[in-house]
């Protein structure tokens, strides 16, 4: 079959069972951020001089959300960051009833906002397969290493972690690149490595609005299992790499075992690297996606068509002045990606931040979250103000002092979110209204779980400036579903990098534990089926980062624990309320 | 005596300067035709060189351009011809083309600047010569903008303006085309009842027009859609001018 005609054939439906995907949309959330205590307002960071206001939007990302269960509770708890000089980030423990308590203080882990470093990622990650969660705070300067001490409190080590390298880091994940069982870690970086809250010379934003190469690439370290990184970002193949990174998604893109990686670059050109699995990447963007120009900021990946091949999210910008479109990458299997998001109706939701899959409503398809919006204040609008500098003759963008003051104007703000649901024949429809999530915030990260065990998929939206907001999955009658949280041995102990395929009720559900991908945010690493009404599951199939395939039989709505090379072992607390 | 043999020979010379011309266009339409690239830029380059006001060349050679992606080329080529001959207005207007034709290969911001300058080539033709497509061309590209530029009432004055000079020149089949923009512009601003008259003006003069018809057949949002569509700035606009010369 032609690449034309396997596209038709995509586009006119797949014959498969569809669990009454298209039938009317039950997806409800009841925004609880108050009520649950995780009400935080995130501050972006000010400063100080003539360009101060041009540097603040500019470094106005950094408001993110990490979910990890660091207490080993069966809960996930949530990490928020902040970003101003002195502020505090905030560690909230799951009180497994859909509340929160702050415990940043005993846990040793609000610190990073100084007058030289600004906070603006974070991850949760076990690096040295203890069991427990350690957490890294990404910076705009050096990042910071927190070792989890197993008792509620948190021990700095990043001065013997070698993660020393100044970077304007935005994004960060971790995953094990050469699958030795130790997690590495890969940093975005968004400017250049100079210090903006201490530059020389006013030449840091981007040469080129369309195909910037003067950005801060991203950094690749390799773990060693007992707390040492070391870089081998040249070694691995990304050295030429030197775009506005703004995230990183990683995911066995071609099954062959292996994490393959995606960079999503504001001003200019997403590129794609293949793990040739030998510790190093080639570069594939050319023929697998081609060469853009869009403002890339988020990349999710997951299956979103139930084809057994991962597919790839990134938002970029679509509005009055702006129409890029998203970028939907089907999955070809051959190497290659068609972008569907004009066909499948994911393709306009504005300023584009993070965007997350998920089964909402559990029917077996994976639908999508998109939060938006860069700067809601004042009435006037900044846009005219700003292509008025654009389109003078010979202006050199890079220059701060060029780019003119904003004040108190709005640039693309006031935006509301889109919730696709997936209909489960290569088209979504928007519900967000329907659905409660319509807000207007200036959305950046969205971390999704399963906060109260229960089933159903729950988010947490942190936004920029502007207190973050906590939804409860209320959806009616939602499908059968499984849990499954992994533990690796051989592996890495978080299991990222493993893959599980699921059969049931005529379906067969991929998904891959991840280490952070999504912009500014981490969502769960549990994974999350919804079966529909399937009542029982078929098959399970865990292909290990190690190269072990096993097969576990799980009950339905249940989460379960799964050990490599044990199957399945102790449950985890499920509050399942039925259907 | 000695005025005369000069005015002569001035002739002579423009004479050969226009037949050297011709024949280069010529050279350059069989080269297009055998996707001789190189060989076609180049021929065409001559040929304007020698006839910098021709409107007919330089629009070719722009098409030419489009099927070989020199979009770059073209324009370090009107740059030049521009400097060499300050005067000529369809110069000038091929000029602005030049960062149209470019508009569809670039990214969004780009195509933000592409455009503005188009639009000061635009105004220097007009500047020069003001005519029916100088003011038509300038009048449609301001409808290419968001409204939030506030550009739509400067369309809105070009196209009059190229609706006024038309009607007091004989039918030509490119007039129609002031009629679909400038009822575009009044939809622009919030104007419908004057859209659907100017567009109506213009089906009782061009019937058989499909962009007018379609236009008329619409409403709300569908009627939106289109005109957004046509506006698209990462589609290319037609900006082959072959109509002005083929309906004298």
């Amino acid at each position: 079959m032609t690449k034309h005609a396997k596209l038709l054939f995509l586009l006119i439906g797949v014959p498969v069972a569809l669990q009454g995907a298209n039938g009317a949309s039950g997806i409800r959330f009841e925004e609880i951020s108050r009520k649950a205590g995780i009400s935080y307002t995130h501050h972006t960071r000010v400063y100080s001089g003539k360009s101060a206001d041009v540097l603040r939007m500019f470094t106005s990302g950094g408001s993110s959300v990490a979910v990890g269960d660091y207490d080993n509770d069966g809960y996930d708890d949530v990490f928020l960051t902040d970003s101003d000089n002195g502020k505090p980030s905030h560690l909230l423990h799951n009180n497994g009833n859909l509340t929160f308590t702050d415990v940043t203080e005993k846990a040793g882990v609000g610190k990073g906002n100084d007058p030289i470093s600004i906070v603006a990622d974070a991850l949760w990650f076990d690096y040295d397969n203890d069991g427990w969660q350690d957490l890294l705070i990404a910076r705009f300067g050096t990042p910071i290493l927190y070792h989890n001490e197993r008792n509620g409190t948190f021990k700095d080590v990043s001065a013997a972690s070698g993660l020393n390298k100044f970077g304007n880091t935005i994004a960060v994940v971790a995953f094990d690149y050469d699958n030795d069982g130790n997690l590495d870690l890969m940093f975005g970086n968004y400017f250049k490595p100079v210090n903006l809250l201490e530059y020389k010379t006013p030449n840091v934003l981007p040469n080129d609005l369309d195909n910037a190469v003067n950005g801060g690439g991203v950094t690749l370290w390799k773990g060693d299992g007992k707390g040492h990184f070391v870089e081998t970002t040249e070694k691995a193949g990304f050295g030429k790499h030197t775009g506005w990174t703004l995230d990183i998604g990683h995911g066995d893109l071609n099954n062959d075992g292996f994490q393959d990686i995606y960079l999503a670059c504001d001003y200019g050109t997403d590129r794609l690297f293949m793990n040739n699995g030998d510790g190093t990447f080639r570069e594939v963007t050319e023929k697998a996606i081609g060469f853009d120009t869009k403002k890339g900021m988020n990349v999710d990946i997951a299956d979103y068509d139930n084809d057994g091949l991962m597919d790839i999210y990134v938002t970029n910008i679509t509005d009055e002045y702006m129409k890029e479109c998203n970028m939907l990458w089907h999955n070809n299997g051959d190497g290659t990606f068609t972008d569907l998001s004009k066909e499948t109706g994911t393709c306009m939701t504005l300023w584009g931040w993070g965007a997350k899959f998920g089964d909402f409503d559990n029917d077996g398809w994976q639908d999508l979250f998109v939060v938006n919006g860069l700067r809601s204040a004042g009435k006037d609008n900044y846009i005219p103000v700003l292509v008025n500098m654009i389109t003078q003759p010979g202006i050199d963008f890079t220059d701060v002092n060029n780019w003119p003051s904003i004040g108190n104007m709005t640039w693309s703000g006031y935006q509301k979110k889109k919730l696709f649901r997936n209909l489960g024949s290569q088209s979504f429809k928007e519900i967000s209204s329907e659905a409660g999530v319509d807000n207007d915030m200036d959305g950046r990260g969205i971390g999704v779980g399963d906060f109260d065990n229960d089933g159903t998929l729950d988010f947490y939206q942190s936004n920029a400036d502007q207190p973050g907001l906590f939804y409860h999955g209320v959806t009616e009658k939602p499908g059968n579903w499984i849990e499954l949280s992994l533990t690796g041995t051989k592996s890495n102990h978080d299991a990222i990098g493993a893959r599980v395929t699921v059969k049931a009720g005529g379906l067969s559900l991929v998904r891959e534990v991840n280490g952070g991908n999504g912009y500014s945010s981490q969502s769960t690493k549990r994974l999350h089926f919804g079966l529909g009404a399937a009542q029982k599951v078929d098959s399970v199939e865990i292909r290990w980062p190690s190269g072990l395939v096993e097969r576990a039989t799980v009950p339905i709505n249940k989460i379960s624990r799964i050990q490599e090379g044990l199957g399945l072992v102790r449950p985890v607390p499920t509050n399942h309320k039925g259907r | 005596m000695r005025k005369p043999i000069l005015f002569a020979a001035l002739l002579l010379a423009l004479s050969s300067a226009r037949a050297d011309s011709a024949a280069s266009h010529e050279n350059a339409l069989k080269a297009l035709a055998a996707k001789d690239y190189t060989t076609a830029l180049s021929e065409f380059e001559t040929a304007l060189a020698s006839d910098p006001d021709n409107i007919e060349y330089g629009s070719e050679y722009r098409q030419a351009v489009i099927q070989a992606t020199a979009y770059d080329r073209c324009i370090k080529f009107f740059e030049k011809l521009v400097a060499d001959n300050p005067k000529s207005s369809n110069a000038e207007l091929n000029f602005g083309f030049a960062y149209v034709d470019k508009i569809p290969a670039s990214g969004t911001i780009t195509q933000v600047i592409l455009a503005n300058t188009a639009l000061t080539h635009f105004s220097k033709a007009i500047e020069l010569k003001p005519s029916w497509i100088g003011y038509y061309t300038r009048g449609n590209s301001y409808l290419f903008w968001p409204k939030i530029f506030g550009r739509t009432p400067l369309g809105v004055a070009d196209l009059e303006q190229a609706m006024k000079l038309q009607k007091q020149d004989n039918k030509k089949i490119y007039h129609v085309r002031a009629y679909v923009s400038l009822g575009d512009a009044y939809w622009k601003l919030d104007d419908l009842s004057r859209a659907r008259e100017t567009w109506t003006e213009g089906l009782a003069l061009f019937p058989d027009n499909p962009q007018l018809k379609n236009r008329l057949s619409k409403e709300g949002d569908d009627l939106k859609n289109y005109i957004e569509d046509a506006l698209d700035p990462n589609k290319r606009v037609d900006t082959n001018l072959r109509e002005i010369w083929t309906d004298k």
